[in-house]
C-alpha cells in the first residue's frame, strides 16, 4: 500500500475506532456484578489510549461540577459513597455535608455494588491494555507506564482486593455517561483533588440505586 | 506533488533493493531522470539497512519520562506472553505497525544524513511518520515517533527480545 494511500486508510479507521463500542476489559475481580437498569444510558465510545488529557481538565460546570452539597449520612467523615445511578461520588464531610463530583461509571452489564476500603492510592498510573484491545489495536504497547495519554488517567485509588478503582481519565467528556468495565472515571483535576482528600483504608461504599 | 512523486518511486524501488543499501531518488526510474532545471529538486538518498536486526518477537512496553524506563524494560520483558511479533516483508523491510493503523505494513530501517536510524516508510529519514531508533542491541531496541503529538501520546517504544 502507498504510504499517502495508507495514512487515509489510518485517518478513516481512526474515525471508526472512535465510534466502536468498547470491548469488555479483563474482568477477573470478585467483587459483586450486577446488570444496570435497561434504561440506562450507555456511550458509544471506546477507550482511546494515546489521546491526551492533562491535570488541569476538571468538570466546570452542571451538576457533575465538583460541589459542596447538602449530604444526610450515617458514614464517618472521609468515608466515599458512589451512587452509581446518579453518576456521582460523594466524599463525606460530616454534618451533613458531602463533597460531590461527577463520575463515569460502568456500562450496562459492567455496574456493581458493594463495601471495599481503598487498598492504594498511585499517581500516573500504569495500564495495561486488555488483550481484546490489543486485538483490536495492535500497534499498542502491551504496557503503558503512567502519562497524559494514559486512559487511567492522572490518579488511581484502588479498591480493595478488586480490579475496580477510581481513576482519572483522558476522555473527560464521558463524565455522567456509562461506559467503563466497573471502574469509576473522574476528571483528572478533580481525580486529583479526591485523591488528596481520601487516605488509605477509607471506606468505600457502592450503590447502584439512586439516593431515596 | 512532489512529494508523492517521490514517495512512490521509493515504494517502487523498494522492491529492488537489497541488504544494506542506498539510493538515489533524483536518477531512479525506469524512464531516464528529467533534465536539470532552475526548479529541480536536489537528489534525496539515503541509505536502507539490513532489516534482519528488528525481526523475531518482542516484549513491547512504552514510557514517557526516562525515570520510567528501567522498569519499562521490566514489563517489556513480561510481555513476552503477547509478544510483538516482526517478521521480514516481502521485499527489503519488515512488517510492522505505524501509529493509530491496525494493519501492518512493510517499514525500512534507514540511516539517515544527520546519522540517525529510522524506521519508516520509504521516505526520507526523519519523515514525520518514521520512529527515531534511539537504541538497536540485540535484545533490546528503543525508538520514538518523529512526530511530536504522536510521541506525547504513546512515548517511547521499548522492545526486549522474547
Amino acid at each position: 500500500m502507498r504510504r499517502d494511500e495508507a495514512a487515509a486508510e489510518t485517518r478513516k479507521r481512526k474515525r471508526r475506532l472512535g465510534l466502536r463500542v468498547a470491548l469488555a476489559l479483563v474482568m477477573l475481580g470478585a467483587a459483586p456484578v450486577r446488570a444496570t437498569p435497561p434504561d440506562a444510558v450507555t456511550m458509544d465510545v471506546g477507550d482511546e489510549p494515546g489521546r491526551i488529557s492533562t491535570e488541569e481538565v476538571r468538570i466546570e460546570d452542571g451538576p457533575f461540577a465538583r460541589q459542596l452539597v447538602f449530604y444526610r449520612s450515617n458514614d464517618a467523615p472521609g468515608t466515599v459513597v458512589i451512587s452509581t445511578a446518579d453518576r456521582f461520588l460523594y466524599l463525606i464531610l460530616g454534618g451533613n455535608r458531602a463533597l460531590r463530583y461527577g463520575i463515569g461509571v460502568g456500562r450496562e452489564g459492567f455496574q456493581w455494588s458493594g463495601l471495599v476500603k481503598v487498598s492504594r492510592k498511585a499517581e500516573w498510573p500504569d495500564w495495561t491494555p486488555p488483550p481484546e484491545m490489543i486485538e483490536r489495536q495492535p500497534y499498542l504497547p502491551r504496557f503503558m507506564a503512567g502519562g497524559p495519554g494514559n486512559p487511567m488517567g492522572a490518579r488511581a485509588i484502588y479498591l480493595g482486593s478488586t480490579v475496580y478503582r477510581i481513576h482519572g481519565t483522558n476522555q473527560p467528556e464521558t463524565i455522567g455517561e456509562a461506559v467503563s468495565s466497573g471502574c469509576f472515571r473522574l476528571a483528572n483535576g478533580d481525580v486529583i483533588d479526591l485523591f488528596s482528600r481520601v487516605d488509605v483504608g477509607a471506606k468505600v461504599v457502592i450503590r447502584q440505586a439512586a439516593q431515596p | 506533488m512532489l512529494r508523492a512523486l517521490r514517495i512512490g518511486a521509493a515504494l517502487a524501488l523498494a522492491g529492488a533493493v537489497a541488504g544494506c543499501s542506498s539510493f538515489d531518488f533524483g536518477n531512479w526510474g525506469s524512464s531516464p531522470a528529467p533534465a536539470p532545471t532552475p526548479t529541480a529538486p536536489q537528489a534525496m538518498s539515503f541509505t536502507i539497512l539490513p532489516p534482519a536486526p528488528l525481526i523475531g518477537k518482542w516484549g513491547l512496553a512504552s514510557y514517557r519520562d526516562e525515570k520510567d524506563r528501567p522498569r519499562t524494560e521490566k514489563m517489556a520483558r513480561v510481555q513476552c506472553k503477547n509478544p510483538y511479533v516482526v517478521a521480514k516483508g516481502p521485499t527489503d523491510g519488515v512488517m510492522m505497525h505505524v501509529a493509530d493503523d491496525p494493519d501492518q505494513h512493510e517499514l525500512a530501517l534507514k540511516k539517515g544524513a544527520d546519522g540517525k536510524t529510522y524506521l519508516g516508510f520509504n521516505a526520507p529519514p526523519g519523515d514525520p511518520a518514521d520512529r527515531e531508533v534511539v537504541e538497536l542491541t540485540p535484545k533490546l531496541m528503543v525508538m520514538k515517533f518523529v512526530d511530536p503529538d504522536t510521541n506525547s501520546r504513546y512515548g517511547t517504544f521499548v522492545y526486549v527480545r522474547c
